[in-house]
């Protein structure tokens, strides 16, 4: 249950198996059934979800009804709600389970709170608020700037078991493009590679 | 003097899961239990349930498989599949579809569109048999088993017959060609019908009632939807019909190589499976439409 996130700890910081155990005792694991709505818009959340096993959503809902996908938490990501774990202002954004899931709460206290234990957390906290950063500002520029068959290479080098886990209609959310696109795109790269 | 296969335990369906929305079904092996099957990897049970009338087709949309061969056996119930290789077809009861997907193949499988409409009873077996590495990357292929072609064995006195799908009984050669020795049957008895299996000691074991019940040996009773698992002794397996029952009986050499299995794809080694991932998302295993 906290082997995962332990592992996750000690390939970042030079920590022995001993700090890793004691700096995470005092976290709990949750499990999600498939579809179970974790976060809803409006909801305060001071915690992260450090993913076990299974799959996370992190999505907006339109004017429309349309879903849109901003990001995909698998095994060993974490997800959280930035506007409501940092800010206390309420969430405009869901989480979902698109299955069955076993995460671990990390509330957002937790990388002060082991700092005596762990001195290099807050470092690894800023890096990993740095490379969130980076692949948002790559996110952003892939949809604003690249093809539809572009944004789905980048997809399958981030995801790449992703394709078989999801529906093609949630990696078209997430890509900004139609589930008909993406399928042109996968055609014509089927066409160019299939020998 | 053959002896008999000693039964390893009586199993009862694990609990159901969804594969699609088409199929609700009960997994014997590997997840079901942890039960030595190989060359048989994965068996997933649907037990006989009814589907009510809809226009929208249920099943399961396109997916890749490599590495080795999905064996669709229908009880009740219709399923249409179309793959990347361009074969499409129906299985209707009786039927077995052979699917080598080997190198890699695309597919999709859905409802019959008439069985959709009409709703009805769904009963279906699908099995997983594994390939040897020597043939894992080999050119898909596809065996389409319609009942009338599969070979039958009649049993004296009326008891019945036995469809030989894959393997040999009594002389009567099984309809589909494999890649390793694999005795494969559907046993139609009449109550009161005795017959005796037979395949070698080391083939790992296991049958399967889909309708009625049966004591095996004669010793053991198994009613409908039980599996009886075999141990590695013994070559011969007695079957008697307590009431008229259909009896899928699998029987295969094990392969006995490393396997590497992520979700639709059965390897040798994990980078295998990368190579998969890779393969698939790129279009190496060609296109199908949803």
């Amino acid at each position: 249950m906290l082997e995962k996130f332990q592992s996750y700890l000690k390939e970042r910081l030079s920590i022995t198996d001993e700090q890793a155990k004691e700096a995470t005792s005092c976290l709990k694991s949750k499990t999600f059934k498939k579809g179970t709505v974790l976060l809803n818009p409006g909801d305060l959340r001071s915690e992260n979800y450090f993913i076990n096993e299974g799959l996370l959503r992190y999505f907006s809902i339109d004017e429309k009804g349309k879903e849109h996908i901003l990001q995909f938490a698998p095994e060993n990501w974490m997800i959280s709600d930035r506007n409501s774990s940092v800010f206390n202002e309420p969430s405009i954004f869901f989480i979902d389970a698109i299955e069955n899931t076993e995460v671990l709460i990390v509330p957002s206290h937790f990388f002060v709170d082991i700092q005596k234990l762990l001195p290099h957390i807050l470092e690894l906290n800023i890096m990993m608020l740095h490379n969130s950063i980076r692949f948002m500002q790559k996110r952003i520029n892939m949809l604003l700037s690249a093809t539809a068959e572009e944004r789905y290479l980048d997809f399958i080098k981030l995801y790449p078991n992703l394709t078989l886990r999801v529906p093609q209609w949630m990696i078209a959310s997430y890509l900004g493009i139609t589930p008909e696109s993406l399928s042109r795109v996968r055609k014509d790269l089927a066409k160019k590679h299939f020998k | 003097m053959p002896t008999f296969k000693k039964i390893a335990a009586i199993l009862n369906p694990a609990a159901p899961h969804m594969v699609g929305d088409g199929f609700r079904v009960h997994n014997f092996f590997p997840s079901g239990y942890k039960i030595k099957m190989d060359p048989f990897y994965l068996l997933d049970y649907n037990a006989k349930i009814e589907f009510s009338p809809t226009n929208k087709l249920r099943g399961v949309g396109v997916h890749p498989h490599r590495g080795f061969e999905t064996v669709t056996i229908a009880y009740q119930g219709a399923v249409a599949h179309h793959d990347s290789a361009g074969n499409s077809g129906v299985i209707y009861p009786g039927d077995v579809q052979w699917m080598t997907a080997a190198s890699g193949i695309l597919h999709k499988e859905y409802h019959e569109e008439n069985f959709s409409k009409k709703g009805g009873t769904f009963q279906m077996v699908q099995l997983w048999v594994n390939l040897p590495a020597k043939y894992k990357m080999s050119t898909p292929k596809y065996q389409a088993l319609a009942n009338n072609n599969i070979a039958k064995h009649k049993l004296p006195n009326n008891g019945g017959l036995i469809e030989v799908i894959a393997g040999e009984y009594l002389g009567t050669k099984g309809s589909a060609s494999t890649f390793t020795p694999i005795e494969l049957y559907t046993l139609k008895l009449k109550t009161g019908t005795k017959v005796i299996l037979t395949s070698p000691a080391n083939y790992n074991t296991a049958l399967v009632v889909i309708e009625g019940s049966i004591s095996v040996n004669d010793t053991e009773q198994a009613a409908t939807n039980q599996m009886v698992h075999f141990t590695n002794d013994g070559s011969e397996i007695a079957i008697e019909a307590k009431e008229d029952s259909v009896v899928l009986f699998l029987s295969g050499e094990p392969i006995n190589e490393p396997i590497a299995q992520y979700g639709p794809f059965l390897m040798n080694k994990p980078e295998e499976l990368q190579q998969a991932i890779e393969d698939y998302n790129t279009g190496k295993f060609g296109y199908l439409e949803e």
